[in-house]
């Protein structure tokens, strides 16, 4: 089954088009990458199949689900199984380790008592155990990236959407990000699309890589074919 | 954003805010139209706008260099300096008025200029700081590696600008719409200054013509607005100008010899705003020319407290609840116009109980709820807490809306993916990273609702409150209990900013 089929889609805001009639589709536990140029309408891409905007047109459906139709949303972002890993991290200031990944948890209605496992368990695979009472200001820009894609895992999603995931990081911290995003799709078999600006960034685990310009998809190719 | 919360908080601000506007104007009738164009009105309208415009020049002349001293240079004290040159704005102007009409020997037009310049320059001097300490350092210092200090003040002023226009246009609009200070100022004799407000006052109170009040209401209103509408576009300018995601603070300007002349330029302001008033009233309390006494200033509290209590009460109860009430309805309608698709378009609408004379906002609330339904609600303090949030929750609002606006969307959005619905992405996300502006217009709100004159005056519920006794008592001659009281406010109005400079560790949002 696909994770993620996209029919004709297209976002336009006013005159000015974002997305111009997108075709694609993500099969299960693929690692896509999304490369472009700046302003492409990759995020914009991203932000459409997590529900955080809405089409002009076209079809969306998650693994088998329609997802929006036309315009009309018919999955809300919070139930599109999506997590999601935004440039920056954007983690909430005023919530610290612990309490963001229990936020996550208490939305997803994962009882209370199991919390502290799972939170423990979570800091434990992006290596931040021992940082549960750490605010986000007090955390360097890796371990901020880390404990942010925590987050976006913490409910179990089946599809992992990463804008830019290593943008602010340096050459090491790249490395070892990727290296812990991979670990994290084999072992929990999620899908992947992962968007960035940088061609070779990530090319090392991705299955396919999509290459867009202008709003639209130019190129597509089997990065491990590619490889061989 | 919850719907059905926003069209709840939308509801109880049309109550409070438009409501009282929207219920005048089924009374007026053409001959009260007709009566706006004479010549008598003319006249008050051009001095008027004459006075607002003079008042704001002036706010700005004293507001932008004192605003670039205290936040870019290295000029002592500057720290200091700068949250006590909130407090001549905090301070009622009547209590301005009292202390500077003696002190400087000063009636008329001449008073009623300086008393509302010195009470409006730091509404300048507060959006020029922002502006200022928000450019960008590698901004400043590519305009420095071409051109040095020159080159960098020309790239910051285009940046500064928006912003200070923005808060001359603010003193504008709190000076065009007083009518405590031209009151005060004229009844102490010849000459006298007539403002357009007192017309308003005058056509309800002694002609007992709500239509005609309503009617010559019309023309103030009409430039309130035209010089709020690009208030709020300028606020908006000078904020997307100067703010980016990897901001980095800049250097202060070096002073050199003038550190000290610098210091004495704001000193002086601060002086004449606060802390001349201030120990005016103090001496007065203690007997003034009857011969100062500590002890006599100790004598007058006591005196003011125990005849003053159930004022003081009702300003401070009046006060705190209007205050909860606006930083409610900020969270949600504040929020709401920023994220919500042509909300800044519903700017104008909301800035309308400001922008309209606070004497109409009275005579509404007064025509809307004397009824006998109504008879307790009326008579009781929650007219007046209506009255005041309706008139002072767009402040609360704005500065809620622009904090969200410097808000990461992303925030909201991690929060939604994660299954978080809108009233708990609101409580829990989006409230805690506005705390600063919450209390900050919450703060605002309660300073501003506590010096209040002109929109309780008419109120009989409001008639029982501090600011009230004082406007009254001041009228039948100046005594130790007027100064002691007097002081009270002045103590209440300062107390939250203080308290806040002395325990928050971050900077209280307080404009717009």
């Amino acid at each position: 089954m696909n994770a993620v089929e996209l029919h004709d889609v297209s976002v336009r805001a006013g005159e000015r088009g974002i997305l111009d009639s997108i075709d694609l589709a993500v099969p299960e536990r693929e690692h896509l990458l999304l490369v472009g140029p700046s302003g492409c309408g990759k995020t914009t891409l991203l932000r459409t199949i997590a529900g955080l905007v809405r089409p002009t047109s076209g079809r969306l459906e998650l693994f088998g689900r329609v997802a929006s139709e036309g315009a009309r949303v018919v999955l809300p972002p919070e139930q599109r199984g999506v997590g999601m890993l935004f440039q920056g991290g954007a983690l909430w200031p005023h919530l610290n380790a612990r309490k963001q990944l229990e936020f996550v948890l208490g939305c997803a209605r994962t009882p209370r008592e199991q919390w502290s496992a799972r939170v423990a368990e979570l800091l434990e695979w992006v290596e931040l155990a021992g940082y549960q009472e750490r605010l986000p200001a007090t955390l360097s820009g890796g371990e901020a990236q880390r404990l942010a894609l925590a987050r976006a895992i913490a409910a179990s999603p089946r599809l992992l959407l990463l804008d830019e995931p290593l943008g602010p990081l340096d050459e090491e911290l790249r490395h070892s990000l990727l290296a812990k995003l991979h670990e994290l799709h084999q072992r929990l078999g999620l899908t992947v699309i992962h968007v960035t600006h940088a061609p070779n960034e990530a090319r090392e685990y991705a299955t396919r890589t999509v290459r867009m310009r202008a709003g639209r998809i130019v190129a597509e190719g089997a990065e491990a074919k590619e490889r061989k | 954003m919850s719907r059905p919360l926003v069209a709840l908080a939308a509801a109880v601000f049309v109550l409070a805010g438009l409501a009282p506007l929207a219920a005048m104007v089924p009374r007026v009738e053409s001959a009260d139209l007709a009566a706006i164009f004479a010549p008598r009105n003319l006249e008050l309208l051009g001095r008027t706008l004459l006075y607002g415009a003079s008042v704001a020049l002036i706010a700005t002349a004293a507001g932008l260099p004192f605003g670039f001293l205290v936040s870019r240079t290295d000029m002592p004290f500057a720290a200091l300096l700068r949250p006590l040159g909130i407090a001549p704005l905090l301070i009622p102007p009547m209590i301005l008025a009292m202390v500077w009409t003696v002190l400087a020997d000063i009636r008329g037009a001449p008073a009623a200029y300086a008393v509302s310049s010195v009470s409006t320059f730091p509404l300048v001097a507060l959006f020029s700081a922002r502006a200022f300490e928000r450019i960008d350092a590698r901004r400043e210092e590519a305009a420095r590696i071409a051109g040095g200090w020159r080159a960098a003040l020309r790239s910051d002023l285009p940046l500064v600008l928006p912003s200070v226009a923005c808060g001359a246009c603010f003193a504008f609009v709190f000076t065009v719409n007083d009518f405590s200070v031209a009151d005060y100022v004229s009844w102490l004799g010849q000459p006298k200054f007539s403002v357009y407000a007192a017309e308003i006052f005058a056509n309800w109170r002694i002609e007992s013509r709500p239509g005609l009040a309503v009617a010559t209401a019309l023309p103030l209103l009409a430039v309130t607005l035209a010089a709020l509408v690009p208030a709020l576009v300028l606020r908006r300018r000078g904020a997307m100008a100067s703010l980016s995601g990897d901001f980095r603070q800049p250097e202060p300007f070096e002073l050199g010899p003038w550190r000290w002349p610098a210091f004495l330029f704001c000193l002086t302001l601060v002086s004449i705003g606060a802390l001349i008033p201030a120990a005016r009233l103090v001496w007065e309390a203690g007997g003034a020319a009857r011969g100062f006494e500590f002890a006599r200033v100790g004598q007058a509290f006591t005196l003011a407290i125990e005849r003053g209590r159930e004022d003081l009460a009702n300003s401070i109860v009046y006060s705190l609840c209007a205050a909860t009430a606006c930083a409610a309805l900020a969270l949600v309608l504040g929020h709401a116009l920023e994220r919500a698709r042509g909300g800044r378009w519903l700017e104008s609408l909301v800035v309308l109980p400001i922008g309209a004379p606070a004497v109409l906002l009275s005579v509404g609330v007064i025509v809307l709820w004397n009824h006998d339904w109504s008879a307790r609600f009326y008579d009781e303090g929650g007219v007046v807490v209506l009255l005041l949030a309706g008139r002072f929750a767009a402040f609360a609002i704005l500065i809620v809306s622009a904090a969200t606006a410097a808000l990461d969307p992303r925030l909201e959005e991690a929060a939604q993916l994660a299954g978080a619905g809108p009233f708990r992405t609101l409580t829990r996300i989006v409230a805690p990273s506005l705390r600063s502006a919450l209390l900050g217009g919450w703060i605002g709100v309660f300073v501003l609702s506590l010096r209040e004159l002109d929109a309780t005056m008419l109120t009989p519920a409001a008639n029982r409150t501090a600011m009230f006794r004082i406007f009254n008592q001041v009228h039948f001659g100046r005594d130790d209990f007027v100064a002691a009281m007097a002081l009270l406010i002045l103590f209440l109005v300062v107390l939250p900013g203080a308290l806040w400079s002395l325990f928050a560790r971050r900077r209280l949002e307080l404009l717009p």
